[in-house]
């Protein structure tokens, strides 16, 4: 394929597919709206978060049944430290009481003592306690976390020899949730952003009967094509400047929520929460890999979709794929721990590139060849589209 | 041979799709023709009778299965890009971008031959005066009536002053008299600027209004060539819808329908 060049009639072209573009209010409007709105929910949701796991005290039960010494000791330690552990009320609870309340599910978070605590604690150096927790409720999982910490802290504070040794397995190294967002919005809305652009350009031209006309402009097909590229990266554009803008604002809220607490609670929720505003022109620079891509995809869907709605359809079909990666695995950022078959397929959909693309780049693990290797292939993978739709975009059967 | 005159030629011209399957359908088949320059050529045709297939191959937009096709002396398998610079189209079912401006539509298509903007900018002054569209000219499209839309497309068609317009269904959409806006610009751009314009219609009286010559396709067959009051002495028919319905239904032609 001869590669075309850019002449007066393909910038004329561009210049009238921007501007169509750009009075296209709800397309702009989306766009704008779609990565602000991500982010400002988010926002607020771990503002919210910040709150019930800061600020807001829960309600535990507790169960003693040692009546040795170190039971004694952590039950007073707690029921001590309830200020600190937020803690509001300590209900004393006995074993068959929980239980049925476990079984009713009217329990958030319970703490069990059992009897021979102390005795098993002195004779072996091991002993066993149990926090039971709804998960579903933060506040809860906070509070357990807290009273899981405390009472580690009370065992080996006071018997050395007793110390625990506890190992973290890190299966994301992004560990930071600010990070993990980062990977999933900016993957998740970069798939389908592209969706509206897609319908509109050449499935929309051949619905609204403009495609004929514009095909026999003196123009070959593939700069007709690169001048709807063209415009469709501009909306992309709009995109990652509002991602951009979109994560700011989402470290500003964070920031300013975490404001009133104490200066070490802060802090750890500020690098547990916000994004490294470093990092922002690699996330733009990723999204606008992955935008590529599904733009790719999207003018093969729109060269053989016979209207908009077909092509909007088909698009959402073949896009629930790697929004289920996405979905499953940008979270976890986890793609490399699966192997065999399933392995190589993750990894054969660019989209997972970008997920490890990401994942390198936030976590400060990226090396050069590794970081090639991701951007490399997802240009691979939209060149290769870009030429299957350029393919089908010079059939005759597009005009029909 | 092409001679100067000559702006179209077509050489047992066949056009069949989906070839060699169930549903191979001959849309063009065998057809030799010629128009010379600033005629005015009229292709009549019941639906599906081949008229848009052959401005389709012959604006580049379909390959021929057969034969040739020469326009302006160049074949249009070859230098295609060098026909479509001088040669302007209206699509039987042309759309319009509605978020543009009429005056935007007739500068945005006449920039995409590379007509510098201020040239266009004159051009379009005068088409939207023409076919009564000054006033509303920067308003954007998507308001306007059918047969407005169709008037800013005969417009766009004439902005890039071709050599040959080829006109599928001009007149269709438009009222009485934005159809004869329309008649008398075609006659004028014939006339007056030589240049050739290539129409379908179903309108047999704009045919013999507007047409120097019609041809006749039937089944992808052009079955009968010439002038209209020659096609009328040909086949002894009292009008040009007798020859018409005569030789797409085979009843009442008693000439010879061999060209």
């Amino acid at each position: 394929m001869k590669m075309p060049t850019l002449d007066v009639k393909t910038l004329w072209m561009i210049r009238k597919e921007i501007r169509e573009v750009t009075r296209s209010r709800w397309l702009i409007l989306g766009f704008i709206i779609s990565p602000m709105f991500a982010w400002m929910f988010q926002g607020a949701f771990l503002s919210f978060i910040v709150y019930q796991t800061s600020e807001e005290p829960e309600m535990v039960y507790i169960t003693l049944e040692d009546d040795g010494y170190w039971g004694r000791h952590l039950y007073e330690s707690i029921a001590g430290n309830q200020s600190n552990l937020l803690i509001n009320p300590l209900v004393n609870i006995t074993l068959e009481e929980a239980q049925q309340k476990i079984a009713d599910k009217t329990i958030s978070v319970w703490v069990y003592i059992p009897a021979g605590f102390s005795q098993e604690l002195n004779t072996t150096t091991e002993s066993t306690m149990q926090i039971v927790v709804n998960t579903a409720s933060f506040r809860a999982t906070a509070a357990a976390s807290r009273i899981d910490a405390h009472s580690r802290e009370i065992i080996n504070e006071v018997e050395i020899i007793r110390e625990v040794t506890i190992y973290w397995y890190t299966i994301a190294p992004e560990a930071n949730y600010g990070h993990q967002l980062a990977i999933f919005l900016v993957m998740l809305t970069s798939v389908l952003a592209p969706a509206p652009y897609i319908s509109k350009s050449f499935a929309g031209e051949r619905e609204a009967k403009t495609l004929e006309a514009l095909l026999v402009v003196p123009m070959s097909r593939i700069k007709i094509l690169g001048a709807k590229l063209v415009s469709g990266i501009a909306l992309t554009a709009i995109y990652s400047v509002f991602t951009a803008v979109g994560i700011l604002t989402y470290n500003l809220s964070i920031i300013m929520r975490v404001a009133g607490l104490a200066p070490e609670l802060q802090q750890a929720n500020i690098d547990l929460y916000t994004v490294n505003a470093n990092t922002i022109p690699l996330i733009m620079f990723c999204q606008f890999l992955v935008l590529l891509c599904a733009i790719g995809i999207g003018v093969v869907i729109s060269c053989l979709a016979k209207d908009r709605a077909t092509a909007e359809s088909v698009n959402s079909m073949i896009m629930l794929i790697p929004t289920f990666v996405i979905g499953i695995l940008g979270f976890t950022g986890s793609i490399l721990q699966y192997g065999g078959i399933l392995g190589w397929i993750i990894l054969a959909i660019p989209f997972s590139h970008a997920i490890l693309f990401l994942n390198a780049v936030l976590a400060g693990t990226g090396t050069l060849i590794g970081l090639s290797i991701n951007v490399g292939y997802m240009m691979g993978f939209t060149i290769v589209f870009l030429f299957i739709g350029a393919k089908l975009f010079e059939r005759e059967a597009i005009i029909s | 041979m092409i001679t100067d005159d000559v702006v179209i030629k077509t050489e047992g011209l066949t056009k069949t799709f989906e070839k060699g399957k169930k549903r191979e359908v001959i849309a063009l088949n065998r057809v030799d023709l010629e128009i010379t320059r600033g005629e005015v050529f009229g292709l009549l045709g019941t639906n599906g009778a081949g008229k848009t297939t052959l401005i389709r191959v012959l604006v580049g937009l379909l390959t021929p299965t057969e034969g040739k096709a020469y326009v302006l002396g160049k074949d249009v398998t070859e230098d295609i890009d060098y026909i479509r610079q001088r040669v302007g189209l209206l699509p039987q079912e042309a759309g319009i971008y509605d978020r543009l401006t009429a005056r935007e539509n007739l500068i945005y298509y006449g920039g995409l031959y590379g007509i510098p903007e201020e040239e266009l900018n004159s051009r379009a002054d005068n088409l939207l005066e023409i076919v009564g569209l000054k006033e509303k000219e920067d308003y954007q499209v998507k308001g306007f009536s059918g047969g407005m839309k169709r008037k800013v497309l005969v417009a766009r068609a004439l902005v890039i002053e071709p050599e040959i317009l080829f006109l599928d269904e001009p007149t269709t959409a438009i009222d009485t008299l934005g159809a004869r806006v329309v008649r008398n610009m075609l006659k004028e751009i014939s006339s007056q600027q030589k240049r050739t314009v290539i129409l379908t219609t179903h309108d047999l009286t704009e045919v013999k209004e507007l047409c120097d010559r019609v041809g006749i396709l039937n089944e992808g067959k052009l079955v009968a060539i010439g002038k209209p009051s020659e096609l009328e002495e040909k086949f002894r028919a009292a009008n040009l819808e007798e020859v018409f319905t005569g030789l797409v239904t085979g009843e009442g032609v008693y000439g010879d329908a061999s060209l």
